[in-house]
C-alpha cells in the first residue's frame, strides 16, 4: 500500500509536485503516466525517502520510507537502470546490496536466476546493455521479496521476450497481492499490464481509477457506421426514441473518410433506429478509445516538452 | 510486523522479515563494495608499491647519494615513510572521494540509500571501511620498507630501531595519516558529489597547497597556511620529532607531531561534518 497525501515538491520556484494525492492498493498494477518533467520520478524518489518533500507525506505500509524497519523486504525499487557502478560485477553490486539486510548469498543466485542474468552476473556492469541494466535493476528491486514494487520505465530496452517477461512478472506480482507502481511511455505495453491508472501532468494528477473508466472518461466511443443516405441515418438516430431516453446527447458527425460517426448510442441501437427507418447500412463498428488517445487527450495541456504542437493535438481528436 | 494493510489483499502474504539491519551489516555492504572493485583494490596496491619501491630506492642509493656523518633517526625513518606519504596521500585521499564519487556518478547511491535510510551510516560505513583498508595497507607497507631498508641503513650505522625515540610514533602516525586523508576524501566526497572535484580538493590540501604556501612571500595568511594544510600536518605525523621544540610555532611553521595529529584530526572532523550534514539535507 502506497499513500501519497498532499504531496508538493518544490525547486526554488519551479513546482515540481504540486499537492497530490493518490493511494496505490494491493493487489493491483497501477500505472503511472504522465509526460516527460510531470513529476513521475520525484514522486517516485519522494515515496522512497530519496527526496525530500516540501511539504506533504508519501508513505508505505502506513509509514514514511525512512521509517521502515526493514525497507528492502517493504519496498523494491528500480528507479534508474544505470544504477549500479560500471566497474563492479552484477553479481558482486546484488551481494553488497543484500549484505546490508543479511539477505542470504542463495537468494541472490535466486534474482539472477530470475532476471535471466546467469551468463553475465560475474560480468562488469559497465560492459550492459540497457536491457541487462534493466534486469539488474529488476533483479535489485525484487532482492528482498519485497511486498511493495516500484518501477520506473522498467522495459526501456528490453528485448521482445524481456517485454513479456516482465509483464507476466508483474501480473503474477499482483496476483500475489503485492503493491505495483509502474510507469512507463510504452501505452500498448501499460494497456496490457496496468489495471489501475493515475496520471500526472504538470504536477497534477489529470486522472486516477480503473483503467477502462479513465479510458472512457478521456475518449469518445463512437458508432462509425456507411451509408449511401447519410441525412436518412441522421434523421434516423436523431430522432429515434432510443435518442430520447439515451442518458447524453447523441451527436452525428461525418469522419474524414466518409463514414459517419454516431456518438451517445449503442451499434445494437443505430442499427434499429436504421432498420426501422429502412435505411441501408453497409458498415457498422463500435470504436473505443485507447488508452493512447486517453492519454494524449488528457495530457494535451499539460505536456512540458512539445515538438509538434498541432500533430499532438490531431491525434488526441 | 503485519500492518492491516498485508493482510487486506486476497491471499495475504507471510509476515516480512522484521529484522532491522544492524550497522555491522553496512559496514559488511561497504566492505564488499570496496573489495569488489578492482580500481580501489589497485589503489591499494598502489600505495604499497609505490611506498615500498621509493624507500628501497633511496636505501639501496644512500651510498651513492651521500652517506650522511652523523646518525640520524629523523633522516632514516624520513626515507622510510616520506615516499608513501608523499603520493599515498593523494591516493588514499582520492580513494575516498572515489568511494562516494563513483556511487553518484553511476546512480548507485540511490540503490544504496534506498537500501540504508538512515544515511548517516552510509558515512560512518565508508569512512570505517576506508580507514581500515588503507591505514592496514599503509601498515603493511611502512613496516616492511622499514624492515626491508634496515640493512642499508645498518651497515652505515644509520639504523633506525623501532624502540628509538619517536620510531614507533612515526611509522604508526605515516600509516594512520594515510588512513585519515581517506575519510576526509569520504566527507570531501559527500559534500562535492563528484570525484575529479573531489580528487582537487584532495590533491590541493596535501601537495599543491603547502607547496603554494610555501613559495608565497612571508605573510601571516601564507604562515597560518603553512600550519594548518593537511599536507605539512601530515608529514609531521610520519616524521620523527627533534626533541624539545614547542607544540605548534606559526611563527617559524614548526609543528610538533602531537600538533600534527591534532590539526589532522580537525580535518577528519570538519570534512565528516561537512559531509554528513549534505547527505542529511539535500536530494539524493
Amino acid at each position: 500500500m502506497i499513500r501519497v497525501q498532499t504531496l508538493t515538491k518544490q525547486y526554488g520556484r519551479k513546482t515540481a509536485v504540486d499537492g497530490i494525492d493518490f493511494t496505490i492498493a494491493p493487489g493491483t498494477v497501477t500505472g503511472f503516466l504522465g509526460p516527460n518533467g510531470a513529476g513521475k520520478s520525484t514522486t517516485m524518489r519522494m515515496i522512497m525517502g530519496l527526496d525530500r518533500p516540501t511539504s506533504g507525506t508519501a508513505t508505505v505500509n502506513g509509514r514514511a520510507y525512512r521509517d521502515l524497519t526493514a525497507p528492502l523486504h517493504e519496498v523494491g525499487a528500480l528507479l534508474d537502470a544505470r544504477a549500479a557502478h560500471r566497474g563492479r560485477s552484477a553479481y558482486k553490486h546484488l551481494l553488497a546490496l543484500a549484505a546490508t539486510h543479511r539477505i542470504p548469498t542463495a537468494r541472490v543466485h535466486e534474482v539472477i536466476g530470475l532476471a535471466g542474468l546467469e551468463s553475465v552476473a560475474h560480468k562488469r556492469v559497465g560492459g550492459f546493455s540497457l536491457g541487462m541494466g534493466q534486469r539488474l535493476g529488476i533483479a535489485a528491486a525484487l532482492l528482498g521479496d519485497p511486498q511493495t514494487v516500484i518501477l520506473d520505465e522498467p522495459v526501456n530496452g528490453l528485448d521482445p521476450e524481456g517485454i513479456l517477461w516482465i509483464r507476466a512478472l508483474l501480473r503474477q506480482l499482483a496476483a500475489e497481492s503485492r503493491t505495483v507502481m509502474l510507469s512507463s511511455h510504452l501505452m500498448s505495453e501499460m494497456t496490457q499490464t496496468a489495471d489501475h491508472l493515475i496520471v500526472i501532468g504538470r504536477g497534477a494528477i489529470l486522472a486516477d481509477g480503473p483503467m477502462h473508466e479513465v479510458i472512457s472518461g478521456a475518449t469518445r466511443t463512437v458508432v462509425r457506421v456507411r451509408t449511401r443516405d447519410v441525412n436518412g441515418l441522421s434523421a434516423a438516430v436523431l430522432f429515434s426514441d432510443v435518442a430520447a431516453d439515451a442518458p447524453v446527447e447523441v451527436v452525428v458527425s461525418s469522419a474524414a473518410d466518409g463514414a459517419v460517426e454516431i456518438e451517445g448510442l449503442t451499434a445494437e441501437q443505430v442499427a434499429g433506429a436504421a432498420a426501422a427507418a429502412g435505411v441501408v447500412l453497409f458498415e457498422l463498428t463500435t470504436r473505443e478509445g485507447s488508452l493512447e488517445e486517453a492519454y494524449l487527450s488528457l495530457t494535451a495541456d499539460a505536456a512540458e516538452y512539445r515538438a509538434m504542437t498541432a500533430a499532438v493535438k490531431g491525434a488526441a481528436r | 510486523m503485519t500492518t492491516p494493510a498485508l493482510a487486506t489483499g486476497p491471499t495475504a502474504r507471510p509476515a516480512v522479515p522484521t529484522r532491522r539491519p544492524t550497522f555491522g551489516d553496512v559496514l559488511r555492504s561497504e566492505w564488499i563494495k570496496l573489495a569488489s572493485l578492482p580500481s580501489a583494490v589497485l589503489a591499494l596496491v598502489g600505495i604499497l608499491v609505490v611506498g615500498l619501491g621509493g624507500s628501497l630506492f633511496l636505501g639501496a642509493t644512500l651510498e651513492s647519494s651521500g652517506v650522511p656523518s652523523t646518525p640520524s633517526l629523523e633522516r632514516t625513518i624520513g626515507d622510510v615513510t616520506i615516499p608513501m606519504v608523499v603520493l599515498g596521500q593523494i591516493v588514499a585521499g582520492i580513494l575516498g572521494v572515489m568511494s562516494v564519487g563513483a556511487e553518484y556518478s553511476s546512480g548507485s547511491i540511490q540503490t544504496t540509500l534506498m537500501a540504508v535510510p538512515t544515511r548517516l551510516r552510509v558515512l560512518w560505513a565508508k569512512a570505517i571501511v576506508q580507514f581500515l583498508a588503507v591505514t592496514g595497507t599503509a601498515l603493511v607497507t611502512v613496516f616492511g620498507a622499514w624492515a626491508a631498508t634496515y640493512p642499508f641503513y645498518a651497515k652505515h650505522g644509520l639504523e633506525a630501531p623501532l624502540s628509538g625515540p619517536g620510531v614507533l610514533v612515526a611509522l604508526l602516525g605515516a600509516a594512520a595519516y594515510l588512513g585519515m586523508c581517506a575519510v576526509v576524501g569520504v566527507g570531501i566526497g559527500m559534500l562535492v558529489r563528484s570525484t575529479t572535484v573531489g580528487a582537487i580538493l584532495i590533491f590541493a590540501a596535501t601537495l599543491l597547497g603547502p607547496i603554494l604556501a610555501s613559495a608565497l612571500p612571508y605573510s601571516l595568511i601564507s604562515r597560518i597556511a603553512r600550519v594548518v594544510l593537511l599536507g605539512n600536518a601530515g608529514d609531521t605525523m610520519a616524521r620523527v620529532e627533534s626533541p624539545g621544540g614547542p607544540f605548534l610555532d606559526i611563527w617559524s611553521g614548526h609543528i610538533s607531531t602531537a600538533a600534527g595529529w591534532l590539526i589532522v584530526s580537525l580535518w577528519v572532523v570538519l570534512a565528516l561534518a561537512a559531509g554528513a550534514i549534505a547527505l542529511q539535507n539535500r536530494d539524493a
